[in-house]
């Protein structure tokens, strides 16, 4: 893997992410009202994209379409061109909670893609895994079993297990939302300096307004649904992002009010239509 | 507030043993022998290794039949969790076979295959296979969704998941369902064996009842209950146990 880890302002430029493309897409769950009617989304290859929105609004619904798990009812998802499918290694999935396999000890949850994949010998895997472990600063706890670790050590193990195949696109569906804001922040550094490294294209969701713009390229604020896409906001913060730099940064405190206006906005405008409780934390 | 409240697990064998001693107290031995009647007529049995045949020949009765019993469960308990067809089909028939207690097929299976071992190694079949393959059933259907979507997009295939998912997260309810099974088996093991053996603990125990022999009643009665707690806490349990971390997160 390329080892110039400040490299951040050529990133997006850098052949290692996925494009992909969401033209006119349409959905709805089968008992219920449509949730997205011709959305269209494209990404760059190497960009760092956040969802925000109120909860119910489909963040997850659209993570879950772009990586072929649901299918869309209307309108074409690709990626580098390929039709999506779950089984496409370009993909790489985070979930909400580490979803490790109880069964197995970190190393080999990590090696468990390079095996499915067949990239090699079990050796090979493991050497391979162990140097991922490494990277999010857990190859001392390679023979633990998952649930001898702490909520943060497991999303890093899920987090290398994902990278470990070196996917081009990575989902990332509120990864880090049960965790304190100390650890956040610190497994927030290690994402953008990984995904940096790897050149890869992120579509991250959080309900955190201040979370998605230290980390993203563009923000994307989901409406109510059908809506779709409210509005997207470019965040032009240099690279590499620093808590203390990026925070003390005046377009980062403007670009997090804009967008608690945003959503305070759609919310306040459909006070039937939201689901749960609010869904956007307060800075 | 609560204090804690010592464990009384200890003192329910001395309270049997008591009560025991109790009931018999008054009646001849004959009737109702006291606890170290009983175990003279243990060492007059061992004597002659009359014991050892009896608990041998249950013991290899018992394994034949939940030997086949688990096999069958596990595949149709698989088969049933992952294919709603099968599963459509397989419930009512699981739910009349655990309806009848197992022992009403002793006599025809005594017909079919005659007194002697195959007709009881069927009965311990059909007590053990139908618990067995429904609490599987229900184990892998329990399995998170959300594993089996981590690995699929980690790359595994039908296959793949079938091998390094669905098998490794079932072990759990795999043990557990041993466990019932084996037990289900005993209980239908000794039954069958009162009606139709000519030899076992079960047998020895129709016999002794046959014959007038309280104690050796008690002393078959007594070695039945004993292989049941052993298999049951010395090993079942075990097993479980070393999955029950796998829940806590």
């Amino acid at each position: 893997m390329p080892e110039n880890p400040t490299s951040f302002a050529s990133r997006a430029g850098r052949a290692r992410g996925a494009a992909f493309a969401v033209e006119d897409l349409h959905f709805a769950y089968p008992t219920g009202q449509p949730v997205f009617r011709s959305l269209s989304l494209q990404a760059r290859a190497g960009e760092f994209i956040t969802l925000v929105g109120p909860s119910g609004c489909g963040k997850t619904t659209l993570v879950n379409l772009l990586s072929g798990f649901l299918a869309p009812g209307g309108g074409r998802i690709t990626i580098d061109s390929q039709p999506v499918s779950p089984e496409l290694p370009a993909l790489g999935y985070v979930f909400q909670s580490p979803q490790l396999f109880p069964w197995l000890d970190v190393l080999d949850n990590v090696c468990f893609g390079l095996r499915m994949r067949r990239n090699g010998d079990l050796s090979a895997c493991r050497q391979k895994a162990r140097q991922f472990l490494a990277l999010v600063g857990l190859e001392g706890a390679a023979g633990r079993h998952p649930h001898q670790l702490s909520g943060g050590m497991q999303q890093r193990v899920a987090l290398a297990r994902a990278l470990v195949l070196e996917p081009t696109l990575l989902l990332m569906d509120e990864p880090f939302a049960a965790l304190d804001a100390i650890t956040r922040a610190g497994l927030n550094d290690q994402l953008l300096r990984l995904a940096g490294e790897l050149g890869q294209t992120v579509v991250f969701i959080t309900h955190d307004v201040e979370e998605a713009v230290y980390l993203a390229d563009r923000v994307l604020v989901l409406g109510m649904a059908p809506d779709g896409i409210a509005c997207e906001l470019t965040i032009d913060l240099p690279r590499p992002r620093s808590q203390r730099a990026t925070r003390q940064h005046p377009r980062y405190a403007e670009a997090c009010t804009i967008l608690m206006e945003r959503i305070s906005a759609i919310i306040a405008s459909a006070p039937g239509r939201i689901l749960g409780g609010s869904g956007v934390q307060a800075p | 507030m609560k204090l804690p409240s010592p464990s009384w697990s200890w003192a329910s064998l001395p309270a049997i043993l008591i009560a025991w001693m109790v009931i018999a107290a008054d009646r001849p031995s004959y009737a109702f022998p006291q606890p170290w009647d009983v175990i003279r007529e243990g060492v007059s049995w061992c004597a002659h290794g009359r014991l050892a045949e009896q608990v041998a020949a249950s013991l290899a009765r018992e394994l034949a039949g939940f030997a086949a019993a688990v096999v069958v469960s596990a595949v149709i308990g698989f088969t049933a969790a992952l294919v709603p067809g099968f599963r459509a089909f397989i419930a009512p028939i699981t739910g009349i076979f655990m309806a009848l207690p197992p022992i009403a097929w002793a006599p025809l299976a005594l017909i079919l295959f005659g007194l002697g071992s195959s007709a009881i190694i069927l009965v311990i079949f059909i007590a053990s296979m139908f618990p067995m393959a429904l609490a599987l059933q229900n184990g892998v259907m329990s399995i998170r969704e959300s594993y089996v979507r981590a690995a699929r997009i980690l790359g595994a295939d039908r296959y793949q998941l079938l091998l390094h998912v669905y098998l490794p997260a079932s072990l759990p309810f795999l043990t557990t369902a041993w466990r019932i099974g084996f037990s289900q088996a005993w209980r239908a093991l000794v039954a069958a064996e009162m009606v139709g053996a000519s030899n076992g603990i079960g047998w020895m125990v129709a016999m002794g009842g046959q014959i007038g022999s309280s104690s050796q009643v008690l002393l078959g009665i007594a070695i039945i209950g004993t292989i049941a707690w052993v298999t049951e806490f010395l090993i079942f349990r075990r097993i479980e146990l070393r999955y029950q971390s796998w829940h806590q997160h």
